[in-house]
């Protein structure tokens, strides 16, 4: 790799898009978390938040599609387009290639479902939805492993810091469901605190 | 009860003072079901006789009648007709009385009813613990009728005030829990297994069935103009609190139903949706909408109660406040975290924890906190606890006062009004 240049070029946008592409992911990740969790960020209202996750999504969709048409135009490596969505496709990198393809897959599975989630109810939507905590994983072992520039300096410490944020946030969500008293104590939890409280007065 | 403007009463009740109808009597008395070959021609009658529902919302029985038969002809489905005799309300007992002594009468409603809807599925929703072996009685008797067109199929409410509440029914005999959803879309559009779902309390059906044999001008011959026909209403009144179960024409004043009540502190009308009216008040007024409504309250279920006059008021409302926010399916935030501070408040006023300034505190607090969940819940369990409690702070006003400076005037501490003592706890609770 000796800088850019016009031969270049596309490889670079190619491997610049997939890393933009897996921070919008991960920033997707951490909103959907807040989102389901019903939590708010500082100056946004919730619907905000929704809104947010939503725009992001569709934003590193398109940041794949960039990185996925780079990568398959370039000529330096033969990366037949259909492996963009077909695992085991590529005789390049077939393993890391398969991983990306099966992530891109499972995206569109969530955009598609999240686009007619009118038509399709809320358990189905829900269903499908879950694949997300799927995605994110599998996108990040295809950039970590298909490229050495996620493996080496800042880029480096941009992946596992990434990894370390989501794994955090899925413990705070995890933590934060088995907090939550289910709808059918909620009354009685907050009776018995309202009168306990009425009592000490 | 007959006296003069009650002849032709009752209807719905056995003439002969209390004895169960089997199918014999039943067919003695009413001979058969009257058919009428085609969907439309029930539904016009009932609209001819104004018949309103008899659960409490007093929503025009023909209007969701048309609104099933029409969106199952839309969608090309078979709906469901639902016969609700759930009675949540503790302080109610007729549509149990019903079921217990003129069951047929409701199972033939069913029956025209599913007729009229095009429905091929009946069920009957009753609340077992009512009366000892209702259930295996309505089996009995269900084994007995032979022209049944639509086999009803016998199901169980849980012991929840909402339990009746028509989309937790729904709910619940889709195999969930009991509990409200978001009114829309209707269930007479999607309702159970996503057919259009005709819900009609048990009273309802039985009036339509009586509409079917005798058409809707011998109904008009008791009740209002607005209100036609005779319903059943739950009185208690006196020291035991024990209820009878009166059926009454539609606008009969209410000092006949509760007799001369110099004594009485307040009588609540509806029920614990319901409002308190100073005693005085509620002998000016008559058992319908129109007049009641006046005076800010409603027929409701047919539920009068007049609170003797050695009972307090305020101690019984936060009695009735405590059950009510208990029986809040916890789903809507103005309900689940509003109910349980009104019912903190009314406790703290009613044993006169809260005296002096922090009794006139609470008092504004309770005003407040009924505005604010007022309208704002999926079912109106919030709107009609908040009336509830509101009536009670205008009705008991001089008894508030007495509380504030450390006093209640009451001589009897026995409870008066009935509050089931089992409270869900878990989601079991609501199966």
């Amino acid at each position: 790799m000796s800088g850019i240049n016009s031969s270049t070029a596309l490889w670079y946008v190619s491997r610049a898009t997939g890393a933009v592409a897996l921070l919008l992911m991960t920033a997707v990740l951490l909103l959907g978390l807040l989102v389901s969790r019903q939590g708010k960020l500082p100056g946004l209202p919730r619907f905000a938040v929704t809104g947010l996750h939503r725009n992001l999504s569709l934003l590193s969709v398109v940041f794949v599609a960039l990185h996925v048409l780079t990568a398959v135009t370039d000529g330096y490596v033969t990366i037949p387009l259909i492996s963009a969505v077909l695992p085991l496709a590529s005789p390049y990198e077939r393993l890391s290639l398969s991983l990306g393809a099966i992530s891109l897959d499972l995206t569109l599975a969530l955009i598609v479902t999240s686009l007619l989630r009118g038509r399709l109810g809320r358990r189905t939507w829900k269903a499908v939805h879950w694949l997300a905590y799927l995605t994110w994983p599998v996108a990040w072992l295809h950039g970590f492993s298909a490229a050495t520039d996620l493996r080496q300096g800042w880029l480096f410490a941009f992946a596992i810091g990434d990894l370390l944020l989501v794994i955090a946030a899925v413990g705070w969500r995890v933590a934060a469901a088995a907090r939550e008293v289910p709808r059918a104590e909620r009354v009685g939890v907050l009776m018995a605190a309202v009168h306990q409280r009425g009592r000490g007065r | 009860m007959t006296t003069a403007t009650t002849t032709g009463l009752p209807r719905l009740l056995p003439r002969d003072g209390g004895r169960p109808e089997d199918w014999r009597l039943h067919m003695a008395r009413f001979g058969p079901i009257p058919y009428r070959g085609s969907t439309g021609r029930l539904i016009d009658d009932v609209r001819e006789a104004g018949l309103t529902g008899r659960g409490g919302a007093a929503f025009p029985a023909h209007r969701k009648l048309a609104a099933v038969a029409e969106a199952a002809a839309n969608q090309r489905v078979r709906p469901v007709v639902i016969a609700n005799g759930a009675e949540g309300e503790p302080a109610s007992d007729k549509d149990a009385t019903l079921l217990w002594l003129a069951p047929h009468l409701v199972l033939d409603g069913l029956q025209l009813a599913a007729e009229a809807a095009g429905a091929d599925r009946a069920i009957l929703y009753t609340h077992e613990d009512r009366r000892d072996d209702v259930g295996r009685r309505l089996r009995a008797e269900l084994r007995q009728r032979r022209d049944d067109r639509v086999d009803v199929v016998l199901a169980t409410a849980p012991p929840r005030f909402l339990a009746g509440q028509e989309t937790a029914l729904v709910n619940h005999l889709g195999g969930g829990p009991a509990v409200p959803r978001f009114p829309l879309p209707r269930v007479t559009e999607r309702g159970l297994d996503g057919v259009p779902t005709l819900v009609q309390n048990a009273e309802t059906l039985a009036h339509m069935a009586l509409i079917a044999r005798y058409g809707p001008r011998w109904f008009r011959q008791l009740g209002t103009g607005a209100e036609p026909g005779s319903l059943l209403t739950t009185v208690r009144r006196g020291g035991d609190g024990r209820p009878r179960i009166v059926e009454v024409p539609f606008g009969v004043p209410l000092m006949s139903l509760l007799g001369d009540l110099e004594d009485a502190g307040a009588v609540l009308v509806g029920g614990y949706h319901g409002t308190w009216l100073p005693t005085a008040q509620a002998m000016r007024l008559r058992l319908d909408n129109e007049s009641l409504r006046s005076a800010g309250a409603a027929v409701g279920a047919g539920i009068l109660a007049a609170l003797p006059g050695d009972r307090c008021g305020l101690a019984e409302t936060a009695r009735v406040v405590r059950y009510l926010a208990l029986e809040s399916a916890g789903q809507c935030g103005p309900c689940l975290n509003g109910l349980p501070r009104m019912s903190a408040a009314l406790t703290a006023l009613a044993t006169g924890r809260a005296a002096g300034r922090a009794a006139a505190s609470a008092r504004a607090d309770l005003e407040r906190w009924a505005g604010l969940v007022t309208g704002r819940g999926a079912c109106h369990h919030p709107d009609g606890t908040a009336r509830f409690v509101r009536s009670a702070l205008r009705t008991f006003a001089g008894e508030l006062d007495r509380h504030e400076r450390g006093r209640c005037g009451a001589a009897n501490r026995a409870p008066y009004l009935p509050v089931p003592s089992l409270t869900a706890r878990t989601e079991e609770d609501w199966l």
